[in-house]
């Protein structure tokens, strides 16, 4: 018998701002699916996972479907459509980064070929076939990270939260899953739970999404799972969605600083995750995804099911966009998004908005010390002191102020009167954080190897030392030895 | 009166017992848990860049670290560039000095690479590789591990047909550098305020 509960939220946002949403504009049109671009890109290179494995060859055919590439975590990326491969060249990315990146190029047929390697499979599932599924079948954090979820899925997990809050402005792509998807995405959070033994699931979901609400409802009560199903209802304030946030909202719990909710036992996902994990279950790798095109220079702004490695520009024609007008798109919102001017460049899973704004310039003035960004920071840092010890290449204070706590969600650029760009300052500071870090390992290694050659050569040296004195004692034992010869046989 | 002498007495004597047993528990101490390495060493071999490259004058980073604690100046390593400088000063007290090198030439990450049809397999560069960076064999075509190669140069010298350059270091793929946001000049306080802070 299911179990529904709908019920406000335990704690409250410390912190965050009122953001205008912007979200009525992409809503007004059904989620529709896209024609089939004539060309398809795929990286090959993934955020933080380096190079992955080429299944395939140049010239060959590939259905919808069909593994093309193996990440480092283990991952199978599919083609998402059937055609055949044209090159592996270097191509401009959806990425931070101006650099080109390989990628393999896929030239669409418009056939409808599909390929079966998996099979659909029944449940009751044990958690480890669950898991190699999700490997098979490409599923990734839809939510924007693109982390491994597999890799969450851990014995202590016993409580899952989905995801539903999307905070960030202009966004509906997760509130489009939850009303065009929800069976899926209730049955993929059901056989997670059953496989995980996890007794309830928590949504949590912002309280402007009433359309979406009501469809969970509607869906869950339905539906034949034996779980208990918690509602939370949360006030609309970013950054409500973020991970650490929303388990404070839905739970009441505040994670220590470094730990992951999984390092609690608490599972966050996408709707959009589960949905396709439902997907993987029926045999059918993640190919789509949806993706919400908007911003004042789109004509039809609404959310799309497009194929991954759609290029930009196709998506933005498809949306009807004033081209003339737009230099550079953000992909993402426009919180936590990046801007990039590559438009040919293909979406990748976690690509779950492209907005094109005209950027409003503002003229940067000196910080006034007025402690907005402090009041505004959901996760109580102090972003004007941060900002001077960053601004004066300060890498040990900013530590010490706790930049590696930063979720980067730029409430603080929002609030700030001299419109500082604070979190592009801690994004800067977190990056050359890293490397750093990575330097010191680096140095360590080299140290390591210089050390232990020192060691060889002063060994080698040595032996030779050695047998250099064992050979001199040789020859002079065998010159006495010869030499007594000699005076026994002389008379 | 007494009273207060032996309540004055008993003090004195059970804090002079107290530290007497303390003073022969930090003697003891002292001998038995002495660490033989120079710890200053350490900590300032943990600021040089471990290139091993010798351009310093010495053979590699330690010996650098220990000549500079009996007097060596401590502006002669280029790889660590006026950055590791500026740390040592910090460390060890002593005023900073320009770097004993050309800036621009020493702040160039680089790696060296060899030309593989050139190579005839000699087997020099390997063994001037102060952190085994380079495989090969003799008379079989040798090759640089990048992640390994510290650019110090050592190889270029020795190779004779000179098949061995050095590049900038290829940057990694995953590499970026977000932009530098602008800065307002009044916001770059002194150095001073902020430093130790």
């Amino acid at each position: 018998m299911v179990k529904l509960r709908v019920r406000q939220q335990k704690s409250f946002l410390r912190g965050g701002i009122f953001v205008e949403a912007h979200k009525a504009e992409s809503t007004q049109e059904p989620c529709t699916f896209i024609d089939t671009p004539k060309e398809l890109i795929f990286p090959i290179h993934f955020s933080g996972g380096g190079p992955g494995k080429i299944l395939i060859k140049i010239g060959q055919a590939v259905a919808q479907g069909t593994p093309i590439i193996e990440c480092k975590s283990g991952i199978l990326h599919a083609a998402s459509r059937a055609g055949h491969i044209t090159s592996i060249e270097p191509r401009r990315v959806v990425h931070n980064s101006q650099a080109l990146s390989p990628c393999i190029v896929l030239k669409t047929d418009g056939s409808n070929r599909q390929e079966n390697n998996l099979t659909p499979i029944s449940l009751p599932l044990d958690i480890s076939e669950i898991k190699e599924r999700a490997r098979a079948a490409g599923i990734l954090g839809l939510g924007g990270a693109g982390f491994p979820s597999h890799k969450k899925w851990e014995e202590k997990v016993h409580t899952l939260i989905i995801n539903g809050a999307e905070c960030e402005p202009y966004l509906t792509a997760d509130d489009t899953v939850m009303q065009i998807d929800t069976h899926s995405m209730i049955q993929g959070a059901c056989v997670l739970a059953s496989a995980l033994n996890v007794k309830t699931i928590v949504i949590g979901i912002e309280d402007n999404k009433p359309a979406a609400l009501h469809q969970i409802k509607k869906t869950i009560l339905a539906s034949q799972a034996d779980h208990s199903f918690e509602i939370v209802v949360i006030e609309t304030k970013y950054p409500s969605g973020g991970e650490r946030q929303l388990v404070w909202l839905t739970l009441g719990v505040e994670l220590p600083s470094g730990l992951r909710p999984v390092d609690l036992g608490i599972l966050v996902h996408n709707p959009g995750t589960l949905a396709a994990l439902a997907r993987a279950l029926d045999g059918k790798p993640t190919t789509d995804r949806i993706i919400t095109i908007t911003g004042e220079y789109i004509g039809r702004p609404r959310n799309v099911i497009a194929p991954i490695g759609t290029p930009i520009r196709h998506l933005l024609t498809s949306a009807e966009a004033k081209f003339d007008c737009i230099t550079d798109i953000t992909v993402g919102g426009p919180m936590m998004g990046f801007n990039s001017t590559a438009l040919d460049a293909g979406i990748t899973k976690m690509s779950n908005c492209l907005l094109a704004n005209s950027i409003k310039k503002y003229s940067i003035d000196p910080c006034i010390r007025c402690g907005y960004c402090a009041v505004a920071c959901p996760v109580q840092l102090q972003p004007q002191q941060l900002y001077l010890a960053l601004s004066n290449d300060n890498l040990e204070r900013a530590q010490h102020e706790g930049l590696d706590d930063c979720i980067e969600c730029a409430a603080c650029n929002n609030v700030c009167p001299s419109h500082i760009p604070l979190a592009e300052w801690f994004r800067l500071g977190r990056f050359q954080n890293r490397e750093a870090t990575r330097n010191k390992q680096v140095a360590a290694s080299a140290r390591i190897r210089f050390e232990a050659r020192t060691m060889r050569l002063d060994r080698l040296a040595q032996e030779d030392a050695s047998k250099r004195v064992a050979r001199r004692e040789q020859t002079t034992d065998a010159l006495v030895k010869a030499r007594k010869l000699r005076e026994k046989n002389t008379p | 009166m007494t009273d207060g002498i032996m309540t004055l007495g008993a003090g004195v004597l059970g804090l002079g017992i107290v530290t007497l047993a303390g003073g022969i528990l930090l003697s003891f101490a002292a001998k038995r848990f002495r660490i033989e390495s120079n710890p200053i060493i350490e900590s300032i071999d943990a600021l040089l860049p471990q290139t091993q490259c010798g351009q310093c004058g010495y053979p590699g980073c330690q010996p650098y670290a220990k000549a500079i604690i009996s007097g060596e100046s401590i502006n002669r390593c280029p790889p660590g560039g006026q950055n590791t400088v500026d740390r040592l000063a910090d460390l060890l007290g002593l005023p900073t000095t320009p770097l004993d090198a050309d800036p621009e030439a020493a702040s160039q990450d680089k790696v060296a690479v060899i030309i593989e049809e050139d190579c005839i397999g000699c087997t020099k560069c390997i063994q001037a590789c102060p952190v085994d960076a380079i495989i090969g064999a003799a008379k079989l075509m040798h090759t640089v591990i990048f992640d390994q190669c510290t650019g110090c140069d050592l190889c270029i010298e020795p190779c004779p047909v000179d098949c061995i350059k050095l590049i900038p270091r290829p940057l990694r793929k995953d590499h970026w550098i977000p932009a530098s946001p602008p800065l307002i000049a009044t916001d770059r306080s002194s150095p001073l305020a902020i430093k130790h802070g």
